[in-house]
């Protein structure tokens, strides 16, 4: 809300300097966020938090600034002469929903010169960013600004039979409002209508054909109380906005309607010389119940945590307008009752919290004798350090990437869901409103705007969740992902996936199961399982997709279901024996198929359960010129040992013999020369 | 001729054992391992003359030595290595050429930041918790004290999914489900994405993270919470920052406040980070609201407790004087490298 330094001071005596000023009002929740001069003026942009409807106005402003420096709140005088004429005779009210307009008053006011404002008027209108444009409108707009209380003015003239009636409208009824807007209404909308047709938007805004012209003579001054969800729900849906439906929709004071009426029509008096008819249509179906709240000085000390005795508090609640109710006080208890402005106001923590602001936050001491507590583990967090660790060290960098993509973002395929994305309802972009069903996209798009900026490689990685969609709109599964895009190389991918699960203690064999997936290259791609379960997977990108994107490397990526990695995952490890005696090495070189893996030699080695085996290391693979077409050449280390002796040559070699020949038998492979 | 070949090792050991230069090492490498007259080669020449079934035993033998001597060799220069470079060349080592640098691999900013939150908080006793970031609107809003059709949901401007589902736009309703799950006394913060649907601009972003905060227990007063948030503020941001804290609104607190530190870019004179105000606004905050308690069925006569919330990319933007949000998700190598 904007108000001016100088049109403030109408209401509350103080010689605060701006400055001052806007850090009183800071530091007692009305955030002052910028002050511009204006001429020999300021405007303070005044944030005024949503509970607070009562600060929507200069007054409600005043009486912070009252209380903080203690001088007296002044509040316009609302007497005025009337004519013989009373208002019952020219006009009348029906309000059918008195739900939606618990209170709604009507005042006439008869031969008006239309003409500008004075320009005393037109200068506070200034002040505050309005633009001014006549004296019936600046006077409206003026009150609302000073008492939060939105008004409207009707050409009382042109209301077909000169009534009004306060009604639901009907199924698309039509109206043009003041600003031009054609709104088509729905039932569900409050309208203020004359005999034959919405003539406002109920809160929200007039309707051009009703509106005070330089022809008006006679007004018909409308102030009332509309439900706020009712206007807010119509607002949203006419997308219409105005500074009388900011108003309703937080909430105006139900008390405050006749005053602002009687306010408004006194200066439409005196400034656009009009007669006031006397006396008021008032249909108020508000039930005045005032709120007593007892306060607790005991409850309110050990909430805050500080001393804050019963006068200090009874000062700041009636300096706030609270009424303190003598029959519900004792020694350490007020009874406060609360004024119809504050419906944010309701229970002994609200009153607590009055006095906390005024008193000052800055008051209450920063101390605790809070003890120690042991902190529970999260097993998570440690998995994370471990992980993380892991893979910086081994040169990739982190990357975090939005949850929300596109339609075409996942084009080349997901293997998490077959089921279609999870849609935003409302999201910004309308394009963009798909939540992610993989992380190995996303890294492609970051490595496509690091080749942008003339970065070659990217060896990057993400741990972030994903959303899988389940049956019928249920929660989604947020699976956390692990996706690292590598630039080395298949090999040098899944070395990076090895020494994460030999750092996190992993047991379960990593099984690499071939298979087709469109965003792989066949030859390099496979399913990754841990202990029989689905890890992920692992490929080097297919040559459609380096197309696809433009790559000038060509990049293996890997997505895992962290979990998985989280199940398996031995944080408790135990030492084990660095052997003491030697070790026999023995490397080998086998001539096999095509066909014959890597694992297949691990496993048939393993398989013959010989305890003296300690290690079987990989060396290389190698075709060429030495090989027979269509073989490999497969070399390898062999390392044995004992426990209890040192293992002879001889025995070495028969060992050896054994393997080879159950290698042989196995695979018909052969000892390369 | 396996006589021969053990009297070589004996030989080649002996040899070396004597020898005093890197040059006799090298001589002695000629005299075994050379490829035209070399003792071993010798030996391997002499192999196609054998009777056949001797052959690979001695080849394999032969060759296992050559193999043994070479090691033997390596090791014997480096005794003498530092002789080559002093005495015998000119060359001079260049000290000052550039380490040969290994990538070392850099975690995400926000990530650090959050970390190095949570180790603070650690430090008092706070446990870390994790919720969904797809969420029922109940966690979001109802049990949080926000009621339908009520202008502070604006505040809280939401992603919705159907079916009451929605992107969480804030870290709160975490708060909700550790209080579902655990009876008090609770100290926990809880860190992680949220999705508003904010126009992007330099510092805005639809998805970013925050860390909510949350203790519970009998006689947890506002005093506590500037405390353990004073402990937070001078430990993240340094000693000698000076701190505001203001009223504001959140529906989950009451009373509820907004917390400001010093500008650490103008130290508090005013520049274009702070407004001109002097101030930054770091964190928001309050005494956990009855409502709330309520609805998570604690007895709110018996327990109190303080929330808060802080967002990350926004302390990170402060702390390294970052002056667009959007850095933070392009992943660009040569912004994610800095940190």
């Amino acid at each position: 809300m904007k108000i001016s330094y100088n049109w403030l001071k109408d209401y509350c005596k103080h010689d605060l300097s701006v400055e001052d000023l806007s850090e009183k009002l800071t530091n007692a929740g009305l955030v002052v966020d910028t002050i511009n001069p204006v001429d020999d003026d300021f405007c303070l942009e005044v944030e005024v938090t949503s509970n607070r409807p009562d600060c929507l106005g200069f007054i409600g402003i005043a009486r912070e600034v009252a209380t903080i420096v203690r001088s007296e709140l002044i509040i316009p005088g609302v007497d005025y002469e009337t004519t013989t004429e009373n208002v019952n005779d020219l006009t009348g009210v029906t309000i059918e929903d008195n739900e939606l307009c618990p209170r709604y008053t009507a005042r006439i006011i008869k031969d008006v010169k239309i003409a500008p404002s004075p320009e005393w008027l037109q200068k506070k209108i200034n002040s505050i960013g309005l633009r001014p444009v006549n004296n019936i409108v600046d006077i409206t707009n003026y009150v609302l600004m000073e008492s939060g209380q939105p008004l409207h003015a009707f050409d009382f003239d042109k209301l077909s039979e000169k009534r009004i009636i306060v009604r639901k409208a009907k199924k698309d009824e039509a109206m043009e409002a003041i600003d031009g807007s054609k709104c088509t209404l729905t039932d569900e909308m409050l309208v203020i209508a004359d005999a034959q047709r919405p003539v406002a938007i109920a809160g929200i805004m007039g309707g051009r054909d009703t509106e005070v012209s330089d022809r008006t003579k006679n007004i018909l001054l409308e102030s009332a109380f509309f439900d706020p969800r009712n206007v807010r729900r119509t607002s949203r849906k006419l997308s219409l906005i105005s500074d009388s439906s900011y108003r309703f929709e937080r909430r105006v004071d139900p008390e405050c309607v006749d005053w602002a009426s009687r306010r408004a029509a006194k200066m439409i008096m005196e400034i656009a010389g009009g007669q006031v008819v006397e006396g008021v249509i008032d249909q108020n179906y508000i039930e005045g119940k005032n709120v007593s709240v007892a306060l607790r000085m005991s409850r309110m000390n050990s909430l805050l945590g500080l001393h804050i005795d019963k006068e200090t508090a009874r000062d700041i609640l009636e300096n706030l307008q609270f009424t303190i109710k003598p029959e519900g006080e004792t020694e350490g208890n007020l009874t406060v009752e609360v004024p119809s402005f504050r419906g944010d106001v309701y229970r002994e923590v609200d009153l607590i919290e009055e006095v906390a602001r005024i008193h000052g936050y800055d008051k209450i001491p920063a101390e605790s004798n809070i003890g120690v507590k042991l902190t529970q583990d999260n097993i998570f967090d440690k998995v994370t350090e471990k992980t993380k660790s892991v893979i910086s060290g081994l040169g990739f960098d982190e990357v975090i990437t939005d949850s929300i993509v596109d339609e075409q973002h996942e084009r080349h395929g997901t293997i998490w869901s077959e089921m279609s994305s999870l849609k935003i309802i409302n999201p910004i972009r309308q394009d963009e409103n798909f939540l992610r069903k993989a992380l190995v996209h996303n890294l492609l798009r970051v490595k496509k705007h690091n080749q942008n900026y003339g970065v070659e490689k990217t060896n990057i990685y993400e741990l972030s969740k994903i959303y899988l969609p389940q049956e019928d709109d249920e929660m989604p599964e947020e699976k956390e992902c692990l996706c690292i895009l590598g630039e080395e190389g298949f090999l040098s991918l899944k070395g990076v996936i090895e020494a994460i699960l030999s750092q996190l203690n992993i047991v379960q064999k990593l099984e690499t199961m071939r298979f087709d997936f469109g965003l792989f290259n066949p030859e390099e791609s496979a399913e990754l399982k841990l202990g029989g379960k689905l890890l992920g997977y692992i490929g080097e990108l297919s040559r459609e997709v380096i197309n696809d994107y433009d790559f000038r490397t060509r990049p293996c990526v890997a997505e895992l279901d962290y979990n998985i990695l989280i199940d398996n995952t031995n944080i408790e490890s135990s030492y084990r024996k660095i052997p003491s005696l030697p070790m026999v090495a023995r490397d080998l070189a086998v001539v096999s198929d095509e066909a014959v893996t890597w694992a297949g030699i691990k496993e048939c080695i393993e398989s013959l359960n010989i305890d003296y085996v300690y290690g079987i290391e990989f060396f290389d693979v190698y075709r060429g010129k030495q090989v027979e077409k269509g073989k490999k050449s497969i070399a390898f280390r062999l390392i044995f040992r004992a426990e209890d002796r040192t293992l002879k040559s001889e025995e070495v070699d028969k060992l050896q013999e054994e393997i080879v020949e159950n290698l042989s038998n196995t695979f018909g492979i052969k000892l390369r020369a | 001729m396996q006589e021969r070949l053990s009297e070589i090792q004996n030989q080649a050991k002996e040899d070396l054992a004597k020898a005093e230069s890197l040059e006799e090492v090298e001589k002695i490498k000629i005299k075994y391992l050379g490829r035209k007259a070399g003792v071993i080669n010798e030996i391997v020449k002499a192999i196609p003359s054998l009777p056949p079934e001797q052959r690979s035993t001695m080849g394999k033998s032969a060759n296992k030595l050559k193999q043994e001597i070479g090691t033997w060799i390596e090791e014997a220069k480096v005794k003498f290595a530092d002789e080559g470079r002093t005495s015998e060349s000119k060359e001079i080592f260049d000290l000052s050429l550039p380490g040969k640098r290994k990538h070392y691999g850099h975690r995400h900013p926000i990530v650090q930041t959050i970390d190095e939150i949570k180790g603070i908080f650690k430090k008092l006793c706070f446990d870390i918790e994790y919720g969904p970031e797809v969420e029922h609107e109940y966690y979001n809003f109802d049990a949080l004290n926000i009621p339908a059709d009520h202008p502070s949901r604006e505040d809280f401007d939401t992603f919705y999914l159907g079916n009451k589902r929605l992107l969480r736009s804030q870290t709160s309703t975490v708060q909700i489900r550790v209080m579902e799950k655990k009876k008090p006394p609770i100290r926990m913060i809880a860190p992680g994405k949220v999705f508003r649907p904010d126009t992007v601009d330099a510092r805005h972003a639809s998805m970013f993270h925050q860390i909510e905060g949350l203790m519970v227990d009998e006689g947890v007063s506002f005093s506590d919470l500037k405390y353990v948030l004073t402990l937070f503020a001078q430990s993240y941001f340094g000693q000698d920052i000076k701190m505001r804290f203001r009223p504001s609104f959140f529906p989950f607190t009451e009373p509820s406040a907004e917390i400001d530190i010093s500008c650490s870019i103008c130290k508090g004179k005013g520049c274009s980070v702070c407004s001109h105000s002097g101030w930054v606004e770091v964190l928001g905050a309050g005494m956990v609201d009855p409502n709330v308690f309520e609805t998570v069925g604690y007895d709110a006569e018996k327990y109190t407790g303080f929330a808060f919330g802080l967002g990350v990319e926004r302390l990170t933007m402060l702390k390294y004087g970052i002056d667009n949000i959007r850095l933070f998700f392009e992943n660009d190598l040569r912004f994610l490298s800095q940190f």
